[in-house]
Formats: C-alpha cells, sequence, structure tokens
C-alpha cells in the first residue's frame, strides 16, 4: 500500500506536469490553468474596466451555449443564434435575447438567473454551467450595452505599442512579459548560466548539443554580442533545417508508407529533403506556403517547386482488396482540406464536413467550397500513386545526362543507311516478299513498314524507305552491337533507380470534377453544386488571384489574413517555450483558449510579416530575449504562483523531443553520422515487429553509418512506427499531428536503459571517455559528464559515479565473458580508433557508467 | 513546506481518501468523482492520468478480455444457421440482394452458399452453433451471442478502426485507451491495457487498434509478446545483471536528486520514480508472461505450450494479466478471413483446423474465470470486424474451395460475464442471412454496451480536443439493455 502511494503519487506528478498541456480542456483527468485564472482576473477586475466581448464574453457564450444557439442550422434550437450580434439583439415577439444596458429585459440574463429547472440556461442536464463570477460577467456586459466584437483571432493583428514598465527592458518580447509580471508583482528570473543557455540555444536551434569549441569559445568570449554570434552560427549549421523539419514533416504527415492494412512503402523522402533545405535557405513562410500547395501551378515550376507539392501527396492511400478508389481519394482530398486549415489558419475546419461548425461561423457549403479547391488534382488512390515525379539527386542527374547523350548517338548510329544495313534489308523483303500476302505476315509487321511494302520499290517515298529501314535496324545484324550498347545504356539508367516521387498535379479543364457538396459528409450522397471559394467570416479571395490552389496559398500569406502569421508564430513559441501563447495551438477559434499574451502574440505575427517571412530572423528576435535567457529555477513561490509557468517568469524546461534524444545520445556517444538526405534509414529496432497483412516488406537493420543517422531520417512505417520514437509521443505520422503531447512512463525509462540503439550509444561514449578523457577515472568521468551535460561535472556527480564504476570494475574483473558482451564493440567516429589502454572490465564498468549519463533527467531535458 | 512536498502530501492524502471510501458504496464515489471534476481546477493542478478513478456508475465489469479474430469470422459457418440459404446453394443470387452493393472480390452475380456445416441447438437456451465449434457448445449456458451485428465498413482496416476507435480512419483513441483514460490503471508494475497477437500478424487496423489516438500516449495498449522481449526493451542488455542495474539505478538516483535539489523541478521527481517503475516492470513482466508455472491441467485444458506464440497462450496470458490488475486485455488472433483462396480458408476442413486453435483455449478460458469468481466482473467479448457474405466469393467461385467476401450487413459475435444474460440469443437475420430484420446492434451499440458494464455513460466518457468533446460512440450509440441480465 505506501509503495503504492509513493510510487503511484510520483508517477501522478509526471502525468500532470506533462500533460497539462493537452488536459488543460479535459474535464475528467484534470485541471484548468491555475495561472489563466490568474491572468484574468488581474486583466480585468469585474466591476472596474469595461468587459471585452471578444476575450471575455464570446468565450463564455461559446463554450455554454453555441452548441444549441450557434451557427449549426441543424441543431438550432427555438431559431435563436448568439454567435451573430444582429440575431442576438433582435427583437422578436417583443423579446429580446439580449437588450443592451438591461440585463433584466435581457432573455439570456433572465434565463441564466433562472431557478425553474425548465427555464434555466444552460439547461441542467447539459454539463454546461456558468460561475457566479462568469454569470456577473455577462450582467456587467449586457449592463456596458453589450458592445458586438468579432473572435479575436478572427481579426487582423495590428502591431501593437509597447507597454510601458517599472522595470526598463531591453527587448519588445520582455517588454509585454516584464508588463505582464508586473501586473503579478513577479519579475524576470535571472539569466540561465553560458552552459545552459548555450546548450538550450545550440538544443532549439539545431536540434543538437553544440561543438565543445564553440561551447568555448563562446563562455570565454567577453564581448557584449558573444551570444549574438553564437546564436548566428547555429543559425546556419545545416542541422538547423533537419531539426526544424522535424515539426513541420509532423504537420505534413510525412512517413515511408501508404497507410492502411497493407501500408506498403511509398518514396517521398525527396520532399522531407526539399524541406530541409528550404529551412536551410530561410525560405520565407508565403513562398513556403506557394511551393508546397500550388508548386505545380506556378509559371514554369522548377522540380523543386513541383517537389513541394509531395506535401499533400502525403495523404494515406488504401491498397486493400476491393476499395473503392474514389472513397480514398475523397477522403485524402479532406484531409488537405483539413490539413491545410489547421497549419495555416489553426481552425478546426474539418468539423464542417459532415455539419456546419457548432461553434465557428463555417458552414457546410463553405467547406465543399474550400474541398473545391483541391478536388482537381489527378491523383486518384490508386495503386502505383500516380501522377509522380522523377527526381535525381545531383549524381544521379549528372550521370543520366551522360548516358542520355550516349543513347542518342547510339539510336542514330542504329538508324544510319549503312551499306550493310540496307544490304540486310534488301534480303529481308526478298524473302519476305512471297509471304506478304498471308495474313500472318502482317500481323507481325507494323502498319507503316506493311504499307511500305506493298509499294513497288522505285516509287517509294522517302519516309517509306527509312520505315522499312529502322525496322530491320532493330533485328539486323548490321547493327547487332549497336543495339546491345544501347540495351546496356538503357539498364545503366534503370539501375540509377531515380526515386519518383508523387506530386500533386492539376487535371486539364476537360477532366475537371464536379464540385459538390457532400449530404453529411457521404461522398456518395452529392448536394448542391459549389464554386471554389474562402469562407465568409474571413477576408475575401483577392480579387486578382487565381481561382485554383495558387490563389489560395496567396489568400493564406496575404497581409488581411488574420490568422497564418499568428499560426505561425505561435508554432514557433510553442517549440521553445513548451507551450504556444496560445495553448490550444490547434484550435484559434472561439472553443480555443485565449492567448496568455495577446500583445505579444500580435506584436510577434506582425514582426514576422513584415521581416520578409523569415524563421531565422523570428527565432533570433525570440531567443535573444531575456526572456528566452532566463534561468529555469522554480522557486516556491513561482511554483505556487504559477505552476505551469503560463507567465514566464522563469526559463522554460521540458523533456527533449523523440528525436532530439536520439539525436543527442548519438552525438553524445561520438557515433552520430552527419550525412544528410537520402532513402529513410533503419536504426537497430527490436525483432519481428514488422508483420502487417498482406504485405511481405521487412525491416533490415542498418550495418553502416546509416544506423547513426539523425532520427529525422529514421524509416516511418504508418502501422509500426519506430517503437523507440513512439515511446517519447512521436506521431504515427497517418494524420497532421498539431503539436506532440509530452508523457512520462516507465517504458521510456526502459528504451534508453535497454534499447540495443542506447546500448550501443553507451559502449561507444565508454570508449570516448577513456580515449578523450584522460588517464584517471576521474577525468574520464568529469569528460563524459560535460560531453553530455554541456557543463564541468561537480566534484560530487563525479564522486557518485566513479563509485559505481570502482565497484562495476571488481565485478567485471571477476566475469570476464560478462564483461565482453556489456562493453561491446561500438567504438565512436569522433575519435581516431587506437589501441585502447583498458580492459574488458575498464570498458564494461565505464559502458554501465555512460549508461547511467545518458539517463540522467539534467541529459533529458533541455533546460 | 517545498512545494514538491506540499503537492506529494496533498496527493497522498486524497489518494488514501480514495481507497478508503471504496466500502461507501457507488453513489459516494460518483460524487467524489464528479467533485473531483469540478473542483480540480481550483485546487490544484495535480491529477494523475493513471490513478484508478470510479466510473460515471457502479459497474458490472471491472475488467475486459476482447478477443478478435482478425480477418472476420465466417458467421454463417458458426452462429448463424440460414437453412433456406442451405436449400437454395448453388443458385444464382437474387438481384435484391446485390442492387446498390458493392463487395471486395465479388462482381457480376455470384452463387449462394448455405453452409456446409451441420448445426445443433446448444445449451438450456438452446443456442445454436456449428460443428466447427465444439468446445463451445459446453459453454453456450454462459453467453449471449449477438447475431445481428452490423458496421458500416466492407474493408478490414476502416471496419477494425470503426470497431475499436468509433471511426473509420485513422487518429483516434482506441477502445482500451478510453476505459484507462476512464478508469486508470489498477496495476503497480503492469500496463494497464495489454495487446496480444497471435499468428504473426498484427491486424489490419494497425496500431490504431490499440492506440491512444489524440488522448496523452499514457493510455495506449502496450503489446505484450511471447517471442523477444515480452514488453519491448524489458530486458536487460547482454551482460547487465539486476545488481548492475539496482546499483546504476541508485547512482542515477543520486544524481538525479541533485538535479532536483537544484532546480526544484517536481519532473524530476517524477522521472526518478518512473525509472523505479521500470524497474520493477522488468520482473513483474517476464513473470507474468511465463505460463511455465500454470500447472500440466491448466495448460492442458488451454492447450497451451510454454515458450510457444499462440492463441491458447495467449488466453491463459489474458488471465493470468487480469489477475495482476491490467484492465483491459486485447487478443488478436490472425487468420479468420475466409475468401476460400487456398485450403486454410475453406469453411469446410480449413474452418475446423482454425477453429480448433480456437474453441478450445476460449472455452477453456471462460471456464477458468468462472472456476476462479472472474467471470463475474470480466467482460470477454469475441468476434471479428464484420461479417462474411451468404454468397461464394467471387474469384474463388469457379474453384473447388469454399469462400465467402467480407460483408458488414450482418455478423455474429458472442458476449459472456459481467452482468451479460447467461445462454441468450439475440437479434435476427433474414432466411438467407442478407440483412438484421430484427434487434439490430451497430458496433457502436456494442461500444455503448461495453462501455455501460464499465460504469460509463458513453455520451459523458468524452475527451476535450480541438474544440469539441469527442467520445468513443462519436454521435451514436444505443446501451443494449436487452443483453443485460
Amino acid at each position: 500500500m505506501i509503495y503504492r502511494l509513493v510510487g503511484g503519487t510520483a508517477l501522478l506528478l509526471g502525468g500532470l506536469l506533462h500533460l497539462t498541456p493537452a488536459n488543460a480542456t479535459d474535464k475528467p483527468a484534470s485541471a484548468t490553468d491555475k495561472s489563466a485564472n490568474v491572468a484574468d482576473k488581474s486583466t480585468h477586475a469585474v466591476g472596474q474596466s469595461p468587459i471585452r466581448f471578444d476575450r471575455e464574453i464570446r468565450p463564455l457564450l461559446a463554450r455554454n451555449c453555441f452548441g444549441c444557439h450557434g451557427p449549426d442550422e441543424s441543431h438550432r434550437q427555438a431559431g435563436l443564434r448568439l454567435d451573430v450580434e444582429e440575431a442576438a439583439k433582435r427583437v422578436r415577439k417583443g423579446r429580446q435575447a439580449i437588450k443592451p444596458g438591461d440585463p433584466n429585459q435581457s432573455e439570456v440574463w433572465k434565463r441564466i438567473i433562472s431557478t425553474d429547472p425548465e427555464e434555466v440556461m444552460p439547461p441542467a442536464d447539459s454539463e454546461r454551467a456558468l460561475t457566479a463570477e462568469q454569470k456577473e460577467k455577462i450582467r456587467l456586459w449586457i449592463e456596458q450595452g453589450a458592445p458586438w466584437g468579432q473572435h479575436w483571432a478572427f481579426e487582423k493583428p495590428i502591431r501593437p505599442a509597447l507597454p510601458a514598465t517599472q522595470t526598463p527592458t531591453q527587448h519588445p518580447i520582455d517588454a509585454f512579459i516584464v508588463a505582464r509580471l508586473e501586473r503579478e508583482k513577479l519579475t524576470l528570473s535571472p539569466p540561465a548560466d553560458r552552459y545552459t543557455l548555450a546548450r538550450r540555444v545550440a538544443l532549439d536551434l539545431t536540434g543538437l548539443p553544440p561543438e565543445p569549441h564553440l561551447v568555448q569559445r563562446f563562455i570565454d568570449d567577453p564581448a557584449p554580442d558573444a551570444y549574438e554570434r553564437y546564436v548566428d552560427e547555429l543559425l546556419r549549421s545545416p542541422a538547423f533545417g533537419e531539426r526544424w523539419a522535424r515539426p513541420w514533416l509532423d504537420l505534413a504527415r510525412f512517413a515511408d508508407t501508404k497507410g492502411y492494412e497493407k501500408d506498403l512503402q511509398r518514396t517521398i523522402w525527396p520532399y522531407r529533403d526539399w524541406l530541409i533545405r528550404a529551412l536551410n535557405a530561410d525560405m520565407p513562410f508565403d513562398q513556403f506556403t506557394r511551393e508546397q500547395l500550388a508548386g505545380d501551378l506556378l509559371p514554369q515550376p522548377t522540380i523543386d517547386q513541383l517537389l513541394a507539392t509531395a506535401f499533400h501527396r502525403n495523404t494515406m492511400a488504401n491498397d486493400e482488396g476491393g476499395t473503392d478508389d474514389e472513397e480514398f481519394r475523397v477522403a485524402a482530398v479532406k484531409d488537405r482540406v483539413d490539413t491545410t486549415m489547421q497549419v495555416w489558419m489553426g481552425v478546426t475546419f474539418g468539423c464542417a464536413k459532415c455539419h456546419s461548425h457548432k461553434y465557428d461561423p463555417f458552414s457546410l457549403k463553405e467547406y465543399y467550397q474550400l474541398y473545391s479547391f483541391f478536388n482537381q488534382t489527378e491523383d486518384a488512390d490508386r495503386f502505383d500513386d500516380a501522377p509522380k515525379l522523377p527526381v535525381p539527386t545531383l549524381e544521379q542527374a549528372r550521370k543520366q545526362a551522360a548516358i542520355r547523350v550516349q543513347l542518342q548517338a547510339l539510336q542514330e548510329a542504329q538508324f544510319a543507311a549503312t551499306v550493310e544495313l540496307k544490304r540486310e534489308a534488301q534480303q529481308w523483303e526478298t524473302q519476305l516478299r512471297p509471304k506478304l500476302d498471308q495474313p500472318d505476315t502482317g500481323k507481325n509487321l507494323p502498319a507503316e513498314v506493311l504499307q511500305a511494302l506493298k509499294v513497288a520499290e522505285d516509287q517509294r517515298s522517302d519516309a517509306q524507305k527509312q520505315a522499312i529501314l529502322r525496322h530491320v535496324a532493330s533485328f539486323a545484324e548490321a547493327t547487332s552491337e549497336i543495339r546491345q550498347a544501347i540495351q546496356a545504356r538503357q539498364a545503366e539508367l534503370k539501375a540509377l533507380q531515380i526515386p519518383e516521387v508523387p506530386i500533386l498535379r492539376e487535371l486539364p479543364p476537360d477532366k475537371r470534377r464536379p464540385n459538390r457538396l457532400h449530404i453529411r459528409g457521404n461522398f456518395l450522397d452529392s448536394g448542391e453544386a459549389v464554386q471554389p471559394d474562402t469562407p465568409k467570416i474571413f477576408p475575401p479571395f483577392p480579387k486578382d488571384a487565381p481561382r485554383n490552389r495558387l490563389g489560395l496559398a496567396q489568400w493564406l500569406t496575404h497581409p488581411d489574413n488574420p490568422l497564418t502569421a499568428r499560426v505561425a508564430v505561435n508554432r514557433v513559441w510553442a517549440l521553445l517555450f513548451g507551450t504556444g501563447l496560445v495553448e490550444s495551438q490547434e484550435d484559434f477559434g472561439s472553443q480555443g483558449q485565449p492567448p496568455s499574451h495577446p500583445e505579444l502574440l500580435d506584436w510577434l505575427a506582425v514582426e514576422y510579416r513584415d521581416n520578409g517571412w523569415s524563421l531565422k530572423k523570428l527565432l533570433k528576435t525570440i531567443v535573444t530575449s531575456q526572456t528566452y535567457r532566463q534561468s529555469s529555477k522554480l522557486t516556491p513561490e513561482l511554483a505556487s504562483k504559477d505552476p505551469r509557468n503560463r507567465l514566464l517568469a522563469r526559463g522554460p524546461r521540458f523533456r527533449m523531443e523523440a528525436e532530439m534524444i536520439r539525436d543527442v545520445s548519438l552525438a553524445v556517444s561520438g557515433l552520430l553520422s552527419r550525412k544528410m538526405y537520402g532513402p529513410s534509414v533503419m536504426p537497430p529496432q527490436p525483432d519481428g515487429l514488422w508483420r502487417s497483412a498482406y504485405s511481405g516488406a521487412k525491416w533490415e537493420t542498418a550495418t553502416n553509418e546509416d544506423r547513426y543517422r539523425r532520427g529525422i531520417y529514421t524509416f516511418i512505417k504508418r502501422t509500426t512506427p519506430y517503437p523507440a520514437m513512439a515511446t517519447f509521443d512521436a506521431p504515427s505520422r497517418e494524420l497532421c499531428t498539431i503539436r506532440r503531447i509530452n508523457t512520462n512512463t516507465p517504458l521510456q525509462a526502459l528504451v534508453t536503459l535497454n534499447d540495443t540503439a542506447f546500448v550501443e550509444m553507451a559502449q561507444a561514449l565508454a570508449r570516448r571517455m577513456l580515449l578523450e578523457g584522460g588517464k584517471t577515472t576521474e577525468e574520464r568521468i568529469a569528460h563524459g559528464l560535460r560531453l553530455a551535460l554541456v557543463r564541468p561535472a561537480q566534484p560530487e556527480e563525479v564522486t557518485i559515479l566513479a563509485e559505481l564504476f570502482a565497484e562495476r570494475q571488481a565485478h567485471f574483473a571477476k566475469h570476464p565473458q560478462e564483461a565482453k558482451l556489456f562493453a561491446g564493440t561500438t567504438t565512436p567516429t569522433t575519435t581516431a580508433p587506437t589501441t585502447l589502454p583498458s580492459s574488458d572490465a575498464d570498458r564494461a564498468a565505464l559502458t554501465a557508467v555512460a549508461n547511467v549519463i545518458l539517463n540522467l533527467d539534467e541529459f533529458l531535458t533541455r533546460n | 513546506m517545498h512545494p514538491r512536498l506540499q503537492q506529494l502530501q496533498y496527493l497522498t492524502r486524497r489518494h488514501f481518501f480514495r481507497e478508503s471510501s471504496v466500502g461507501l458504496g457507488a453513489l459516494a464515489l460518483a460524487s467524489l468523482w464528479n467533485q473531483d471534476r469540478a473542483t480540480a481546477s481550483s485546487k490544484t493542478a495535480v491529477v494523475s492520468p493513471l490513478v484508478p478513478r470510479p466510473p460515471h456508475f457502479t459497474p458490472k465489469a471491472k475488467r475486459v478480455i476482447y478477443l478478435h479474430m482478425s480477418g472476420a469470422p465466417p458467421h454463417l459457418d458458426l452462429f448463424d444457421y440460414k437453412p433456406e440459404l442451405v436449400k437454395h446453394n448453388g443458385k444464382d443470387c437474387p438481384q435484391q440482394f446485390l442492387k446498390g452493393k458493392r463487395f471486395a472480390f465479388t462482381s457480376g452475380v455470384p452463387k449462394l452458399l448455405g453452409t456446409p456445416r451441420k448445426y445443433k441447438q446448444y445449451g438450456k437456451a438452446g443456442i445454436w452453433m456449428s460443428d466447427a465449434i465444439p468446445r463451445l457448445h459446453e459453454i453456450a449456458d454462459e453467453i449471449t451471442v449477438i447475431r445481428s451485428m452490423t458496421t458500416d465498413e466492407f474493408n478490414h482496416a476502416p471496419a477494425e478502426l470503426l470497431l475499436y476507435t468509433g471511426f473509420a480512419r485513422q487518429g483516434r483513441p482506441s477502445l482500451g485507451a478510453w476505459v484507462i483514460y476512464g478508469l486508470g490503471s489498477e496495476s503497480e508494475n503492469l500496463p494497464g491495457f495489454v495487446v496480444l497477437i497471435s499468428n504473426g500478424v498484427q491486424p489490419s487496423g494497425g496500431q490504431g487498434c490499440w492506440g491512444s489516438g489524440f488522448l496523452p500516449s499514457v493510455y495506449q495498449g502496450v503489446q505484450c509478446r511471447s517471442k523477444g522481449d515480452p514488453v519491448l526493451y524489458v530486458s536487460d542488455p547482454q551482460g547487465m545483471d539486476r545488481d548492475i542495474r539496482r546499483k546504476s539505478l541508485d547512482a542515477l538516483k543520486d544524481l538525479n536528486q541533485w538535479q532536483a535539489d537544484e532546480l526544484g523541478h517536481p519532473e524530476t521527481a517524477t522521472r526518478i520514480a518512473q525509472y523505479e517503475l521500470a524497474f520493477r516492470m522488468q520482473m513483474s513482466v517476464p513473470e507474468v508472461m511465463d505460463i511455465s508455472k500454470e500447472t500440466r491441467q491448466t495448460l492442458d485444458e488451454y492447450g497451451a505450450q510454454p515458450g510457444a506464440a499462440s492463441f491458447a497462450n495467449n488466453c491463459l496470458l489474458a488471465r493470468r494479466l487480469i489477475e495482476k490488475g491490467v484492465r483491459y486485455v486485447q487478443l488478436f488472433d490472425w487468420g479468420w478471413d475466409f475468401h476460400g483462396t487456398g485450403p486454410n480458408q475453406d469453411i469446410r476442413d480449413g474452418l475446423t483446423r482454425k477453429c480448433a486453435t480456437m474453441d478450445k483455449p476460449v472455452a477453456a478460458l471462460i471456464k477458468d474465470l468462472k472456476r476462479r469468481g472472474l467471470l463475474d466482473d470480466t467482460l470477454v467479448i469475441w468476434g471479428g470486424e464484420f461479417g462474411r457474405t451468404p454468397f461464394r466469393e467471387g474469384r474463388t467461385a469457379g474453384g473447388s474451395i469454399l469462400g465467402r467476401d467480407h460483408y458488414p450487413n450482418c455478423y455474429s459475435m458472442f458476449l459472456c460475464g459481467a452482468g451479460i444474460k447467461r445462454g441468450y440469443t439475440h437479434g435476427e437475420t433474414d432466411e438467407l442471412g442478407f440483412a438484421v430484420v430484427k434487434d439490430k446492434v451497430h458496433v457502436h451499440d456494442l461500444q455503448a454496451t461495453i462501455l455501460h458494464q464499465l460504469g460509463f455513460d458513453h455520451e459523458k466518457l468524452t475527451f476535450r480536443f480541438q474544440g469539441r468533446d469527442y467520445r468513443l460512440t462519436d454521435v451514436h450509440g444505443h446501451v443494449v439493455k436487452e443483453i443485460l441480465a
């Protein structure tokens, strides 16, 4: 019992802390956001300042009323809707739902305070309820004239003025954060020490620990811009694109298989490589948007622009027997609509595919208007994933061109009218002539040859002569060598195995599909015809833009679009701080959470757009703020006032994501391959996992450097994702994942303790400590700790591990067989191989130490 | 006081209160639960994802064993006897049954296929069963057979996803995940939701059938295996023994404690606890997965063999797991896709052979549970993802092997234990077995019923995601009251 209490309790804590992002709105298992409550109260002390409709009232109405009195006409009760000002204030049969300035004459207020169970709103059985404070807010708001306004996120962000603060701030971000903290009588924490900061920002920007020499330079650099230059160096690293591709690949639902039952392989990794290159080149987000959504519709698209459209070919395809391809084509198109609106605009538009949205103003018809933009591509859930684009690598392109030149020369030579060929042609004709009238002869000859033969020899045109000659050249003795050479070249071309990637391609005008609404979302039940258009609640479709995906991309990144920039900066913020300014990253609609720092969100959004949509500039702006650079130390005061750090009075600290845990462990152990790009790879995973129905695909563990590539290159099979990463909350990539939910489970401990991949890393780290660390055990351990934690080791830490080493060394010395097995043979690639000045027992004992180091909380945490 | 300690103490008190209130009756529990939901926000941010918690009302079932026959068993040759179909065997399928329908592998006009199996009634209630499942005849008085199941999907992957997640596409939480989300886990050292797979192939729906969807991943099923690591990564690496592991974890704990003291983050304490739990799992998982300690008699009853990877072993393991507090055990047995494309897919000998690997362990499991007093509060479910056609499958119609195509409109399954009627048949299909004519049970109804037995109102077990309260039954589902005792 006691055991359970203690164990269970701690488990709870973990669950809690890591789960809160997802659970803040989840009633059964959790709790609302304490700090957000704090925020509410202080921002608008009830009864003093005007109530703000968009931030305070609309969310209450949305949650409690819109389900029955909202946009969805099919569920609307009593014909009343409260999501539209005109309808809510209309006088109907002498009554008004909301009578501005007069709560007592407002039906809404009367119902809210009614004690009659038949009358009271929200109804007793609806599981909705208003607190006394919320009711008072509504009353006050009506009293103040019930001013209306658009949902905050649907209004265009305007660059806000920087707030005044008592403590002077240097950085715009800090001004917003400090102004908010000062209302709670809090301050920013002191800056994190340089080691911590060096590791934090390196992990955030490159997903890898910083190179030791870079850290040292930064530590020793007295210049005031030392940090800034350190950041610039990281932003220039090719690892940057690999790290920032990861979250985008979650959005793109990128995987190496097609999904569903057979889950067969799909060659689409060149898209991943395109993405890494685009991010490293800091491609502006508007261009990034255009190329992925509509690269094929750009004038004279390049291979890269076509390849970018594979973004939306990551949808699943069903190869099960007897499936209706149209059903799964439609499913893929709907996925594209939903994903586009999720990724760019942070709205749950997909809800409107079966019925009008219950809370946000999106109608069923509007869903299919947007659907129409995506409904005209050639792909149709076919087995071959057509249409596809051959995407040669540079090397392949070079070889391909060379072979093609040779081929052309050979083909010319083959058909050249040489004397030998002419003679053979004559002989052939002479032999054939008596049989020319037999039907079989005709069947075996191409039509134009047969025709030519029927003409007397001296009356044949040049083309006819040519036809006969070409035909004979395809089997003549005279051309046999050339033909062999051609075959050899063609085999070489094929052997290049140029990847062919599924892409988007618009149907020709005469093959366009009719655009119709699907009644209740059923593709077999078509309703009225619709035209491509965007939802009315948002700014109109640009007048000069084409009514296709390209125009849609322009609409998404238009300066008037209220959401795209906000959603993008919020996503970046969440990756750096663990939680978005809008915590519900996937929902900026009326059911989402309001931003913790609305003005900061808008400032960042406008800044991002105005800086030319540069991700690198945005990142640099954020990571150079004091807010980002704070120490994460948790004081009792902060723990009680703001346990979830929504106010950011301390630095962000959270467990590394799945890919990062792999990459950082590989880097520290000296095994990491820095090879970029190419087909996805298969590092060690437990045997017997790939057992899909009706598929013979096998996991073939890499034995070369592909064994140690970054996690972003690991092969993802949707129905059986790489288990070590799945355990750390990596999604299966079947659908767009807006944010990962961080959990903390014992299964994760088993991965980093026991997975072959991680055991190999410990073995390599042990050797690295031996080779680079110095002569004494203490020096070696200190070296390992420094590599892993990017800071000098504390003597106490070294002592604890040295004791473990001594004890284990003695044990392994007595058990040489175990020592050999445990020490393994994995050798780091960072150090030149030399004869190790050590025994198996030393290596095994150090492997045990390394295994501990790679499991330290501090190591697994980005702090 | 240090905030972490404060939280710990608070939790411990609450936990104790919860434990000790078990005897106070369902009402008290329910109100406690509801109160928790209402006040958790204001009092504390600390709530466990896995702490055991009571459902909405007193449950009949405390745990579930779901036996899934991947591929869809031919229900017309097992439970749904159609003498009229036998009479019309070999005749062209009437147009009225084909119009407007699509089949996976059949086009044109197929031939009706009356069952070649012998049917009789068994048990006091006279439940119809064929001769393919002789051992199930013995438990006829324990089960409710539903002959009026229906689904919307006729391909394996979408049908399995619909059955387990309430939705035919990927992305939603599975039944087991909902159960653990709603009830927490009773087991200290084992996962609350375990998946066992036999015959080597995972179900067509993939891991989505036991995934957590948009729920936190702590709720997803954990696959336990008979070969290799019983749970992935649970075995120590070569050369490592328990003593080294213990000493390593002690060093790790000391170092992590430093970190906790330094920065004061409760996550560090959690991580320490998770490593301890992992250490205990390394002991308890292999122990529970080792069936060699079962008596010879038990092993024989199930037809289980230590060291093998079989459905029989998995049935026995299911019992061992629930005994140790595992709440939901999901079995998938591959090889029930009786198209007739090979001798093993023939509904005569092929089905006899396949059933022999299934009916013995299933009957043994039910008897065993009953003997141990576990059947009263353990819900056992047997079935596939859809049914099979009353006519011969198109591709194989010309051959000598008898097979049937996928058929979503009707199929059969059975349930037993935990408040389900004993010896009862529910629902009917028409004379030829093309449509349900009485008491239709949609998969959403089945889900609602399973949740009901576990004490949940299926409309109230929800999770807010993307601005909407999602539930297992989507916007459908009615509890099938008629099958409840």
